[in-house]
């Protein structure tokens, strides 16, 4: 079970900053779909449309044909986010924590007691599942953001910088779950670890002030110079502020 | 948030604060308006400051959501307010105390429904909000404005009584005045049973009937001299009595028709068949208003009064600290400021509601008839005053410094109550309260006293108190909390230890406990 | 609904009791009652041993008698339920300061308001936690009052009279704070907003000589404390119990309009 995602013409903006210029991309069943560019780009903006957490100012994302900004709700029950820095409650047990959000998401009893257990078990946080989330590592926070989006199992996961702060070999366990949901889910990867777009990513769009500088798929990517030629060719320096947001 | 609205917020607390914590010392003053304003003042630039900066939503699908949003949230603001509004009229309620003080008793729903039937005149209820006791009273009050159609309630304030209560409204504790027609009555404690007794001598189509006994050296009610007592006669009448003379109470008609009798200082003994009259018509229930003056003797005070529990010894009161008060001090002139806080006949007087009474007799009390009788003291000298019994001596001036007869705080002024059975119009039995009100002075009530200080109003609650009929609608005052047993030291410390140390102490353990589990 | 709303309250009441700050105002508000309702209790006890000596009342014939309105409501319960209110004024605010702005502030709004709950839900639940610990606050003060009951008699039912007061007044200032706290993202800004509004609203006497006799008349139906009289004195009027229920309702309208609000930038 995946979904599709269709954004067409999205814009957004904070009084006279544009964060979004008329943005379009379509994002397919089953795809690991990377999102990268510099800071200011508008990744973080348009993920906060596609979950529903703010309203565009023009156009429409919708998730299998369903409108993010006239039913956010039913787009909300089918994706799963984990945010760029996990906003998680420390004083709260993995375990406690996972009830919580399984209690969002509408599962209980005996089928919230299984999805907590897959999602541990897919995460590996066994070892950390009682302990508080306050004083785990970055790592397992990550993890613990990351099994709390798929809890329910969604069709759709959204991530951001899932690999911000991690150790390399948690990058290569966290870039191997995320491969491996390829083809079951639909992933929408934030990120600005080209290698890990590139490694990853079927396909990776290149946001620059906005708009949608570049787009291409893996193959495209390895027969040409890479995702940094591509960047650096699309975007052409290397910071960007952020628009105010 | 910007800093200037918080800032103007705190300057906003601390000028309501400050204008509580000094307004017994000084009223309104500058600092809190000050700091009131000025925090108002910020508010709004910094609410302007905000308005400015706002750059306008970002879209179409925003403005719709604010639009929408902003209109629920009026939507019900309007609602609650219109509820608000129209919930001011609704009077349900639960009455949980345990004597349902505030709910009406079936007698005076009979009485409020009698005067709808009757189509008789509106009776308006004076409630005064800012009394001492108007928070107790309100809900009472409120009570009979929704169980008595033809009773309605003005809410008035103590620095604006209207007109008709005006003359009425005493003292701070003055909550309730009962208006009919142009004619008031003081209510006194507002009480279910003053209440209604109020409403139903007002709605009472006789006026009570108070009766002077005559004949026996008693104050002239003719005179319009300075000695006179016309305005007293001419008083009741304004306050709606109908006042007739008895010339002697073995007249045909005696004492039976009356509902106050008032013996106006008699100086001359009655005939023994009128003491037997008048103690048979005490006896039935009778009401009876003596004035007593030192140096008069009769039958009436040492035969009858002292059968009833009053002993006037002759005397007269010297109270030195009355004296610098009065423009011509004298020892003999009593500013009578003590008053029994209680008493139907007293209770609407105190230390700023004084009394003058020149050359007055001391009103001992004796041994009650019955062991249910009540007597009670109800207006005193100081603690500095005595009795000297030389009349000539103190009428000189010439008292002794101390005396033998020194007595601290003697009463000027004593009330009694009597339950007895009567007998009703058809001849059957029925309960009556006999009342007995004795005052040791006549000059108070004379033409050129009357209107002096308070003086009418301690003549006019004893003639109502004693004309007063609760005991048709049988109501009694609804007992209060019944144990009223001091705590002992004991218990005491045990409460203090308890409530001051355990329970905190015991909160407290437990926040640590879960503090210290969230942590391992 | 109901599931996500449960889910979102167990949450909140597991974060209430995690914080000693809900430890630290239940102590502050049992300490503060209990000692206030024990000075009434002996300045009660005091003035009982007076009447009962020879004191007051002149003296009357049948001397020790006590008047019948000197007695444990008007002596103790009625200006002890005036001390509660003050005291869960001065506590609640604290309760109510974190509940929006620290989610605000650390982003876990997002969380929530991502995760299909609805803002109506995210106010509801937030509100109700609340007033249920208001409740604890207050069944935790209860105690003492219905000890001294036990004794004096005055009976449970005038006991809950009063306790429906305190609900709804500690549930309107509540909310109050809890509309506060919608709206910003600093605690200290909520805790500002929630004493000062409360504390405004709580009587216009102040204002009484700035304003016409209208004016000031519609500004004491406003007030808080001239609602709240009743209750200590063993009444429940129904007009009294919409009022604060009408507050506690525009307060989780303004917590939903500020959520709302929070989408629409």
């Amino acid at each position: 079970m995946s979904a599709r995602i269709e954004a067409r013409n999205v814009s957004k903006r904070f009084g006279g900053v544009v964060a979004l210029d008329d943005l379009s991309l379509d994002v397919a069943p089953g795809e690991v779909f990377g999102l990268i560019g510099p800071n200011g780009a508008g990744k973080t903006t348009f993920i906060r449309i596609l979950t529903g957490f703010w309203l565009a100012s023009e156009g429409d994302v919708r998730l299998d044909g369903v409108s993010v900004t006239r039913d956010r709700f039913r787009v909300q029950a089918r994706l799963g986010y984990a945010c760029e820095q996990p906003k998680l409650y420390a004083d709260h047990s993995v375990d406690a924590f996972l009830r919580f959000v399984g209690g969002l998401r509408g599962l209980h009893g005996a089928g919230l007691r299984g999805a907590i257990g897959r999602s541990i078990e897919r995460m590996g946080l066994e070892p950390v599942r009682g302990r508080r989330i306050g004083v785990l590592s970055k790592g397992f926070r990550q993890r613990v953001a990351l099994a709390q989006a798929l809890l329910h199992d969604p069709p759709l996961l959204v991530v951001d910088e899932p690999t911000v702060g991690l150790d390399p070999a948690q990058q290569i366990e966290l870039r191997r779950i995320l491969s491996g949901l390829r083809g079951t889910h639909t992933v929408l990867l934030c990120t600005h670890q080209l290698h890990e777009a590139e490694a990853i990513c079927d396909r990776v769009a290149l946001l620059d002030r906005g708009r949608l500088a570049a787009i291409a798929t893996a193959e495209e990517i390895r027969a040409g110079a890479g995702l940094e030629a591509l960047f650096l060719a699309r975007v052409g320096r290397s910071a960007q502020a952020e628009p105010a947001t | 948030m910007s800093l200037l609205p918080a800032a103007g917020l705190v300057m906003i607390l601390v000028g309501v604060a400050s204008h509580y914590a000094t307004r017994s010392l000084q009223g309104f003053s500058a600092f809190p308006a000050a700091n009131v304003a000025l925090g108002i003042a910020l508010v709004l630039v910094g609410a302007a400051a905000r308005a400015r900066a706002f750059r306008g939503f970002s879209g179409a699908a925003s403005r719709r959501v604010a639009l929408r949003a902003l209109a629920i949230f009026a939507a019900g603001a309007i609602a609650a307010i219109g509820l608000g509004v129209a919930s001011r009229s609704w009077t349900a309620r639960l009455d949980l105390t345990v004597d349902r003080l505030y709910t009406l008793s079936d007698q005076t729903r009979s009485l409020c429904a009698e005067l709808d039937r009757s189509g008789a005149v509106a009776i308006e209820l004076v409630f005064f909000e800012d009394a001492l006791l108007a928070k107790d009273a309100r809900l009472l009050v409120a009570a009979y404005g929704a169980a008595c159609p033809r009773v309605s309630i003005r809410d008035a304030s103590r620095s604006e009584p209207p007109a008709g209560a005006r003359a009425l409204y005493t003292t701070t504790a003055t909550t309730v005045i009962a208006c009919r027609g142009g004619v008031c009555d003081p209510v006194g404690y507002p009480s279910e049973r003053n209440i209604t007794a109020a409403l139903l001598r007002l709605s009472s189509e006789r006026s009570p009937r108070v009766f002077f006994l005559i004949g026996h050296g008693e104050v002239d009610l003719a005179s319009e001299s300075d000695g006179g007592y016309s305005g007293l006669a001419a008083l009741l009448r304004d306050q709606g009595f109908d006042v007739r003379a008895l010339v002697g109470p073995a007249a045909a008609e005696g004492p039976a028709g009356a509902d106050v009798l008032i013996a106006a200082a008699p100086e001359r003994d009655l005939l023994p068949e009128e003491i037997a009259l008048l103690d048979r018509w005490l006896e039935s229930g009778g009401r009876m208003l003596v004035l007593a003056e030192p140096g008069l003797r009769s039958n009436l005070y040492s035969d009858l009064l002292l059968r009833w529990g009053f002993d006037l010894e002759d005397g007269v009161i010297v109270d030195a600290a009355a004296s610098p008060l009065l423009e011509n001090p004298s020892p003999l002139n009593l500013l009578v400021h003590l008053f029994a806080p209680y008493h139907p006949v007293s209770r609407t007087l105190s230390r700023r509601t004084m009394v003058l009474m020149p050359t007055t007799r001391p009103v001992a009390l004796a041994r009650k008839p019955q062991p249910d009788d009540r007597l009670e003291r109800i207006a005193f000298a100081t603690e500095r005053a005595r009795v000297d019994h030389d009349l000539t001596r103190a009428l000189a001036g010439r008292s002794p410094a101390r005396s033998d007869a020194a007595i601290g705080e003697p009463a000027v002024a004593a009330a009694g109550s009597y339950p007895r059975g009567g007998t009703g119009a058809a001849g059957e039995a029925s309960a009556a309260e006999a009342r007995i009100v004795v005052i040791g002075d006549r000059d108070f009530a004379s033409n050129r006293l009357i209107g002096a200080l308070y003086n009418r109003d301690l003549l006019l609650n004893a003639a109502r108190w004693l004309a007063s009929d609760e005991s048709r609608i049988a109501l009694t005052d609804k007992a209060w909390t019944p144990n009223q047993d001091p705590l002992t030291l004991q218990q005491t410390v045990a409460y203090f230890y308890f409530l001051a140390f355990a329970l905190p102490e015991a909160l407290l353990l437990l926040g640590i406990y879960a503090w210290w589990r969230q942590r391992a | 609904m109901i599931g996500r709303v449960l889910a979102l309250a167990r949450k909140e009441l597991r974060q209430l009791f995690a914080s000693p700050i809900a430890y630290v105002v239940g102590t502050a508000y049992v300490a503060l009652t209990g000692i206030y309702f024990f000075q009434h209790l002996v300045s009660y006890n005091q003035l009982l041993f007076v009447y009962q000596s020879e004191g007051l009342g002149g003296g009357g014939f049948d001397q020790g008698t006590v008047p019948s309105h000197i007695n444990v409501l008007n002596e103790v319960f009625v200006p002890a339920a005036d001390d509660f209110g003050l005291f869960l004024l001065v506590v609640l605010p604290l309760v109510t300061m974190r509940v929006f702005a620290e989610e605000r502030a650390s982003g876990t709004d997002e969380l929530l308001l991502t995760s299909g709950l609805r803002p109506f839900e995210v106010a509801l639940a937030k509100h109700a936690v609340t007033y249920l610990f208001v409740v604890l606050l207050l069944a935790a003060s209860a105690i003492y009052p219905a000890v001294v009951v036990s004794r004096a008699a005055l009976g449970f039912e005038h006991l809950i009279a009063l306790y429906v007061g305190q609900l709804c007044y500690g549930c309107a200032i509540a909310s109050i704070g809890l509309a506060c706290s919608s709206f910003t993202s600093s605690q200290i800004v909520a805790a500002v907003l929630g004493y000062s509004i409360p504390f405004v609203l709580l009587d216009f006497a102040w204002l009484s000589n700035a304003v016409s006799e209208p004016v000031a008349r519609a500004l004491g139906e406003i007030a808080l404390l001239g609602h709240y009289g009743s209750f200590p004195r063993g009444v429940i009027e129904l007009r009294e119990v919409l009022y604060f229920a009408s507050i506690a309702f525009l307060g989780w309208l303004a917590s939903l309009t500020a959520l709302e609000l929070g989408r629409a930038r």
